[in-house]
């Protein structure tokens, strides 16, 4: 890592009530780069993006985006200084239209941005099943379409990072992996991706870094392939057989 | 014939006020939670204040009217929701309701107290009369009392789906989470339809009083009729209780007639158990996937 990290957190302590879950959670984000997090249920890899994103308070811990500290944000600052999340499962307006959706992607904004139709119609031109339903509401779209919708409506501020939790959960394999192919093609953009994979192996297969998590500590931070082909990792998340990679 | 048409169109004047009461039932409870069990004196109310303004200031009627709505958009809107909604809701849905069911009583013993026990006329905002239509007399003020709920219920469908004001609001409702995700201000789409809310019961209360007559206990049967509405509707749609709300005026207004009037209230009671027995739902309604 030569460049400055996109993202720092530094002992960052958070929980739900008088439960603590992140005690201390420490590591980086290399930038323009793809990081995958993996560890056991109950790690606090949620935890970390609802922290990060100022959905948990963070009790103590500093979290620096760019240089500049971001620690308990509001969601709509931390978008407008250029993060975006996408939570894990399904996270539509129902009833609204599929541009509808996207244009809520904007809303941080405000009025400051003349170009938003451009955006919208740029968005639609990525994802051709999603301008096929333009003006059908969104909760008809399949589980698929649905997570394209979310991403699509994620980028279009232009996030220098995001954070996404999950992509895969309910995907088909196809679409699995051109979720993943779409996620590289904007790290070649030199956007930064944080992502959580229950699907460690072919997260990590696709990704630059691999960040271990256990009981809301960094046990381990290297090179993807690394973490990928580690003895340890390999029993202890990876799965030593294909049928308990399902868990 | 010549009744039942009039009833008919009596039935839709009713049917449209109730769905005034009930859209704003619907939002609240949308946004947060709320089940506003003083839905029925939020449209008693407005009346009784237009009127003791109007006693007490000896202001001119019109004065006193946007006076009263004002201070109900105030008290009933702003204060309603960081009073009462904001420090109950922490403690849970339940709390929160019976909390709204003593804000009733006390609305509609401090109407009685602080301004008459007996009804007051109140002042048609719209023209007296009737018209021949079919050869049935028809109350003209009946059906500018439609025409005014209706259109206050399309402005309002239209600000919800073609304003990106009335769209983020929606989204708020739908999904309070992901809008916050997005950069919506929550807490601010969810006052707004507080304000809304407050805003449909006061349009609501001036069209009925004059019909009604003003009086304290007017909440009890427009409240049950906006809850009855709401629950036939779907509980969470703009037309489902609008839906509703025609469905309860007309089976009200045609059950006093051909049933009985002493029964009038008990006949839409029965439209609700039917219902939430075979159809719970509502109408337009979507089954709520909750999870926790």
């Amino acid at each position: 890592m030569s460049e400055e990290p996109i993202l720092k957190v530094e002992g960052l302590v958070a929980g739900y009530g008088k439960m603590t879950i992140l005690n201390g959670t420490t590591f980086e984000v290399p930038k323009g780069s793809i990081t995958t997090v993996i560890g056991p249920n109950g790690a606090g890899k949620s935890t970390v993006f609802k922290t990060l994103f100022g959905l948990l308070r963070a009790r103590e811990g500093r979290v620096e985006f760019a240089g500049r500290d971001v620690t308990n944000l509001e969601p709509r600052a931390l978008l407008e200084a250029g993060i975006c999340y996408v939570p894990q499962g399904r996270n539509i307006f129902p009833e609204l239209s599929v541009f509808h959706n996207i244009e809520l992607g904007g809303i941080a904004a405000g009025r400051g941005l003349s170009d938003m139709p451009a955006r919208i119609e740029k968005a639609l031109d990525r994802f051709p099943a999603l301008r096929e339903k333009r003006d059908v509401q969104a909760g008809t779209l399949s589980g698929g379409q649905q997570k394209q919708l979310e991403i699509a409506r994620g980028l279009l501020l232009d996030p220098k990072l995001i954070l996404i939790d999950e992509p895969s959960i309910g995907l088909s394999p196809l679409l699995v992996e051109e979720t993943f192919r779409f996620l590289i093609e904007q790290r070649n953009q030199g956007v930064s991706i944080l992502m959580i994979e229950q699907n460690a192996r072919s997260a990590l297969a696709m990704s630059d870094w691999g960040l271990v998590l256990e009981l809301g500590q960094t046990r381990m931070f290297d090179r993807a392939d690394i973490i990928l082909n580690d003895p340890r990792v390999g029993q202890l998340f990876l799965g030593g057989s294909l049928a308990e990679t399902a868990a | 014939m010549d009744q039942f048409l009039q009833l008919l169109v009596a039935g839709l004047a009713t049917g449209a006020i109730y769905a005034l009461a009930a859209i704003g039932f619907t939002l609240v409870w949308q946004t947060s939670q709320t089940i506003n069990f003083a839905q029925g004196e939020f449209v008693m109310l407005p009346a009784i204040l237009a009127l003791a303004a109007r006693d007490l200031l000896h202001l001119p009627f019109w004065a006193a009217a946007i006076l009263a709505t004002v201070v109900f958009l105030l008290l009933f809107g702003l204060g309603f929701k960081r009073f009462l909604v904001d420090p109950m809701l922490k403690h849970g849905v339940l709390p929160l309701a019976i909390a709204t069911m003593a804000l009733s009583i006390l609305m509609k013993e401090g109407a009685k107290d602080g301004y008459s026990a007996q009804a007051a006329q109140f002042p048609s905002l719209v023209p007296e009369g009737t018209f021949s239509l079919l050869g049935a007399a028809v109350s003209l003020r009946d059906v500018a009392v439609f025409v005014v709920a209706i259109t206050a219920i399309v402005a309002l469908q239209l600000f919800v789906t073609r304003t990106r004001l009335g769209r983020t609001m929606q989204a708020t409702a739908q999904n309070p989470t992901v809008a916050r995700i997005l950069g919506v201000r929550v807490e601010r789409m969810i006052l707004l339809t507080f304000l809304i809310n407050a805003g449909l019961a006061v349009l609501a209360s001036y069209l009925i009083s004059p019909i009604y007559l003003a009086k304290f206990s007017n909440g009890e049967v427009i409240g049950l009729s906006a809850f009855i509405a709401a629950i036939v509707g779907g509980f969470n749609q703009v037309r489902g209780a609008l839906a509703g709300g025609f469905i309860v005026g007309l089976v009200d207004n045609l059950a006093a007639a051909y049933v009985s009037s002493g029964y009038r209230t008990a006949v839409p009671l029965g439209l609700l158990v039917v219902f939430i027995l075979f159809k719970p739902e509502g109408l337009l309604g979507r089954r709520e996937e909750r999870t926790v």
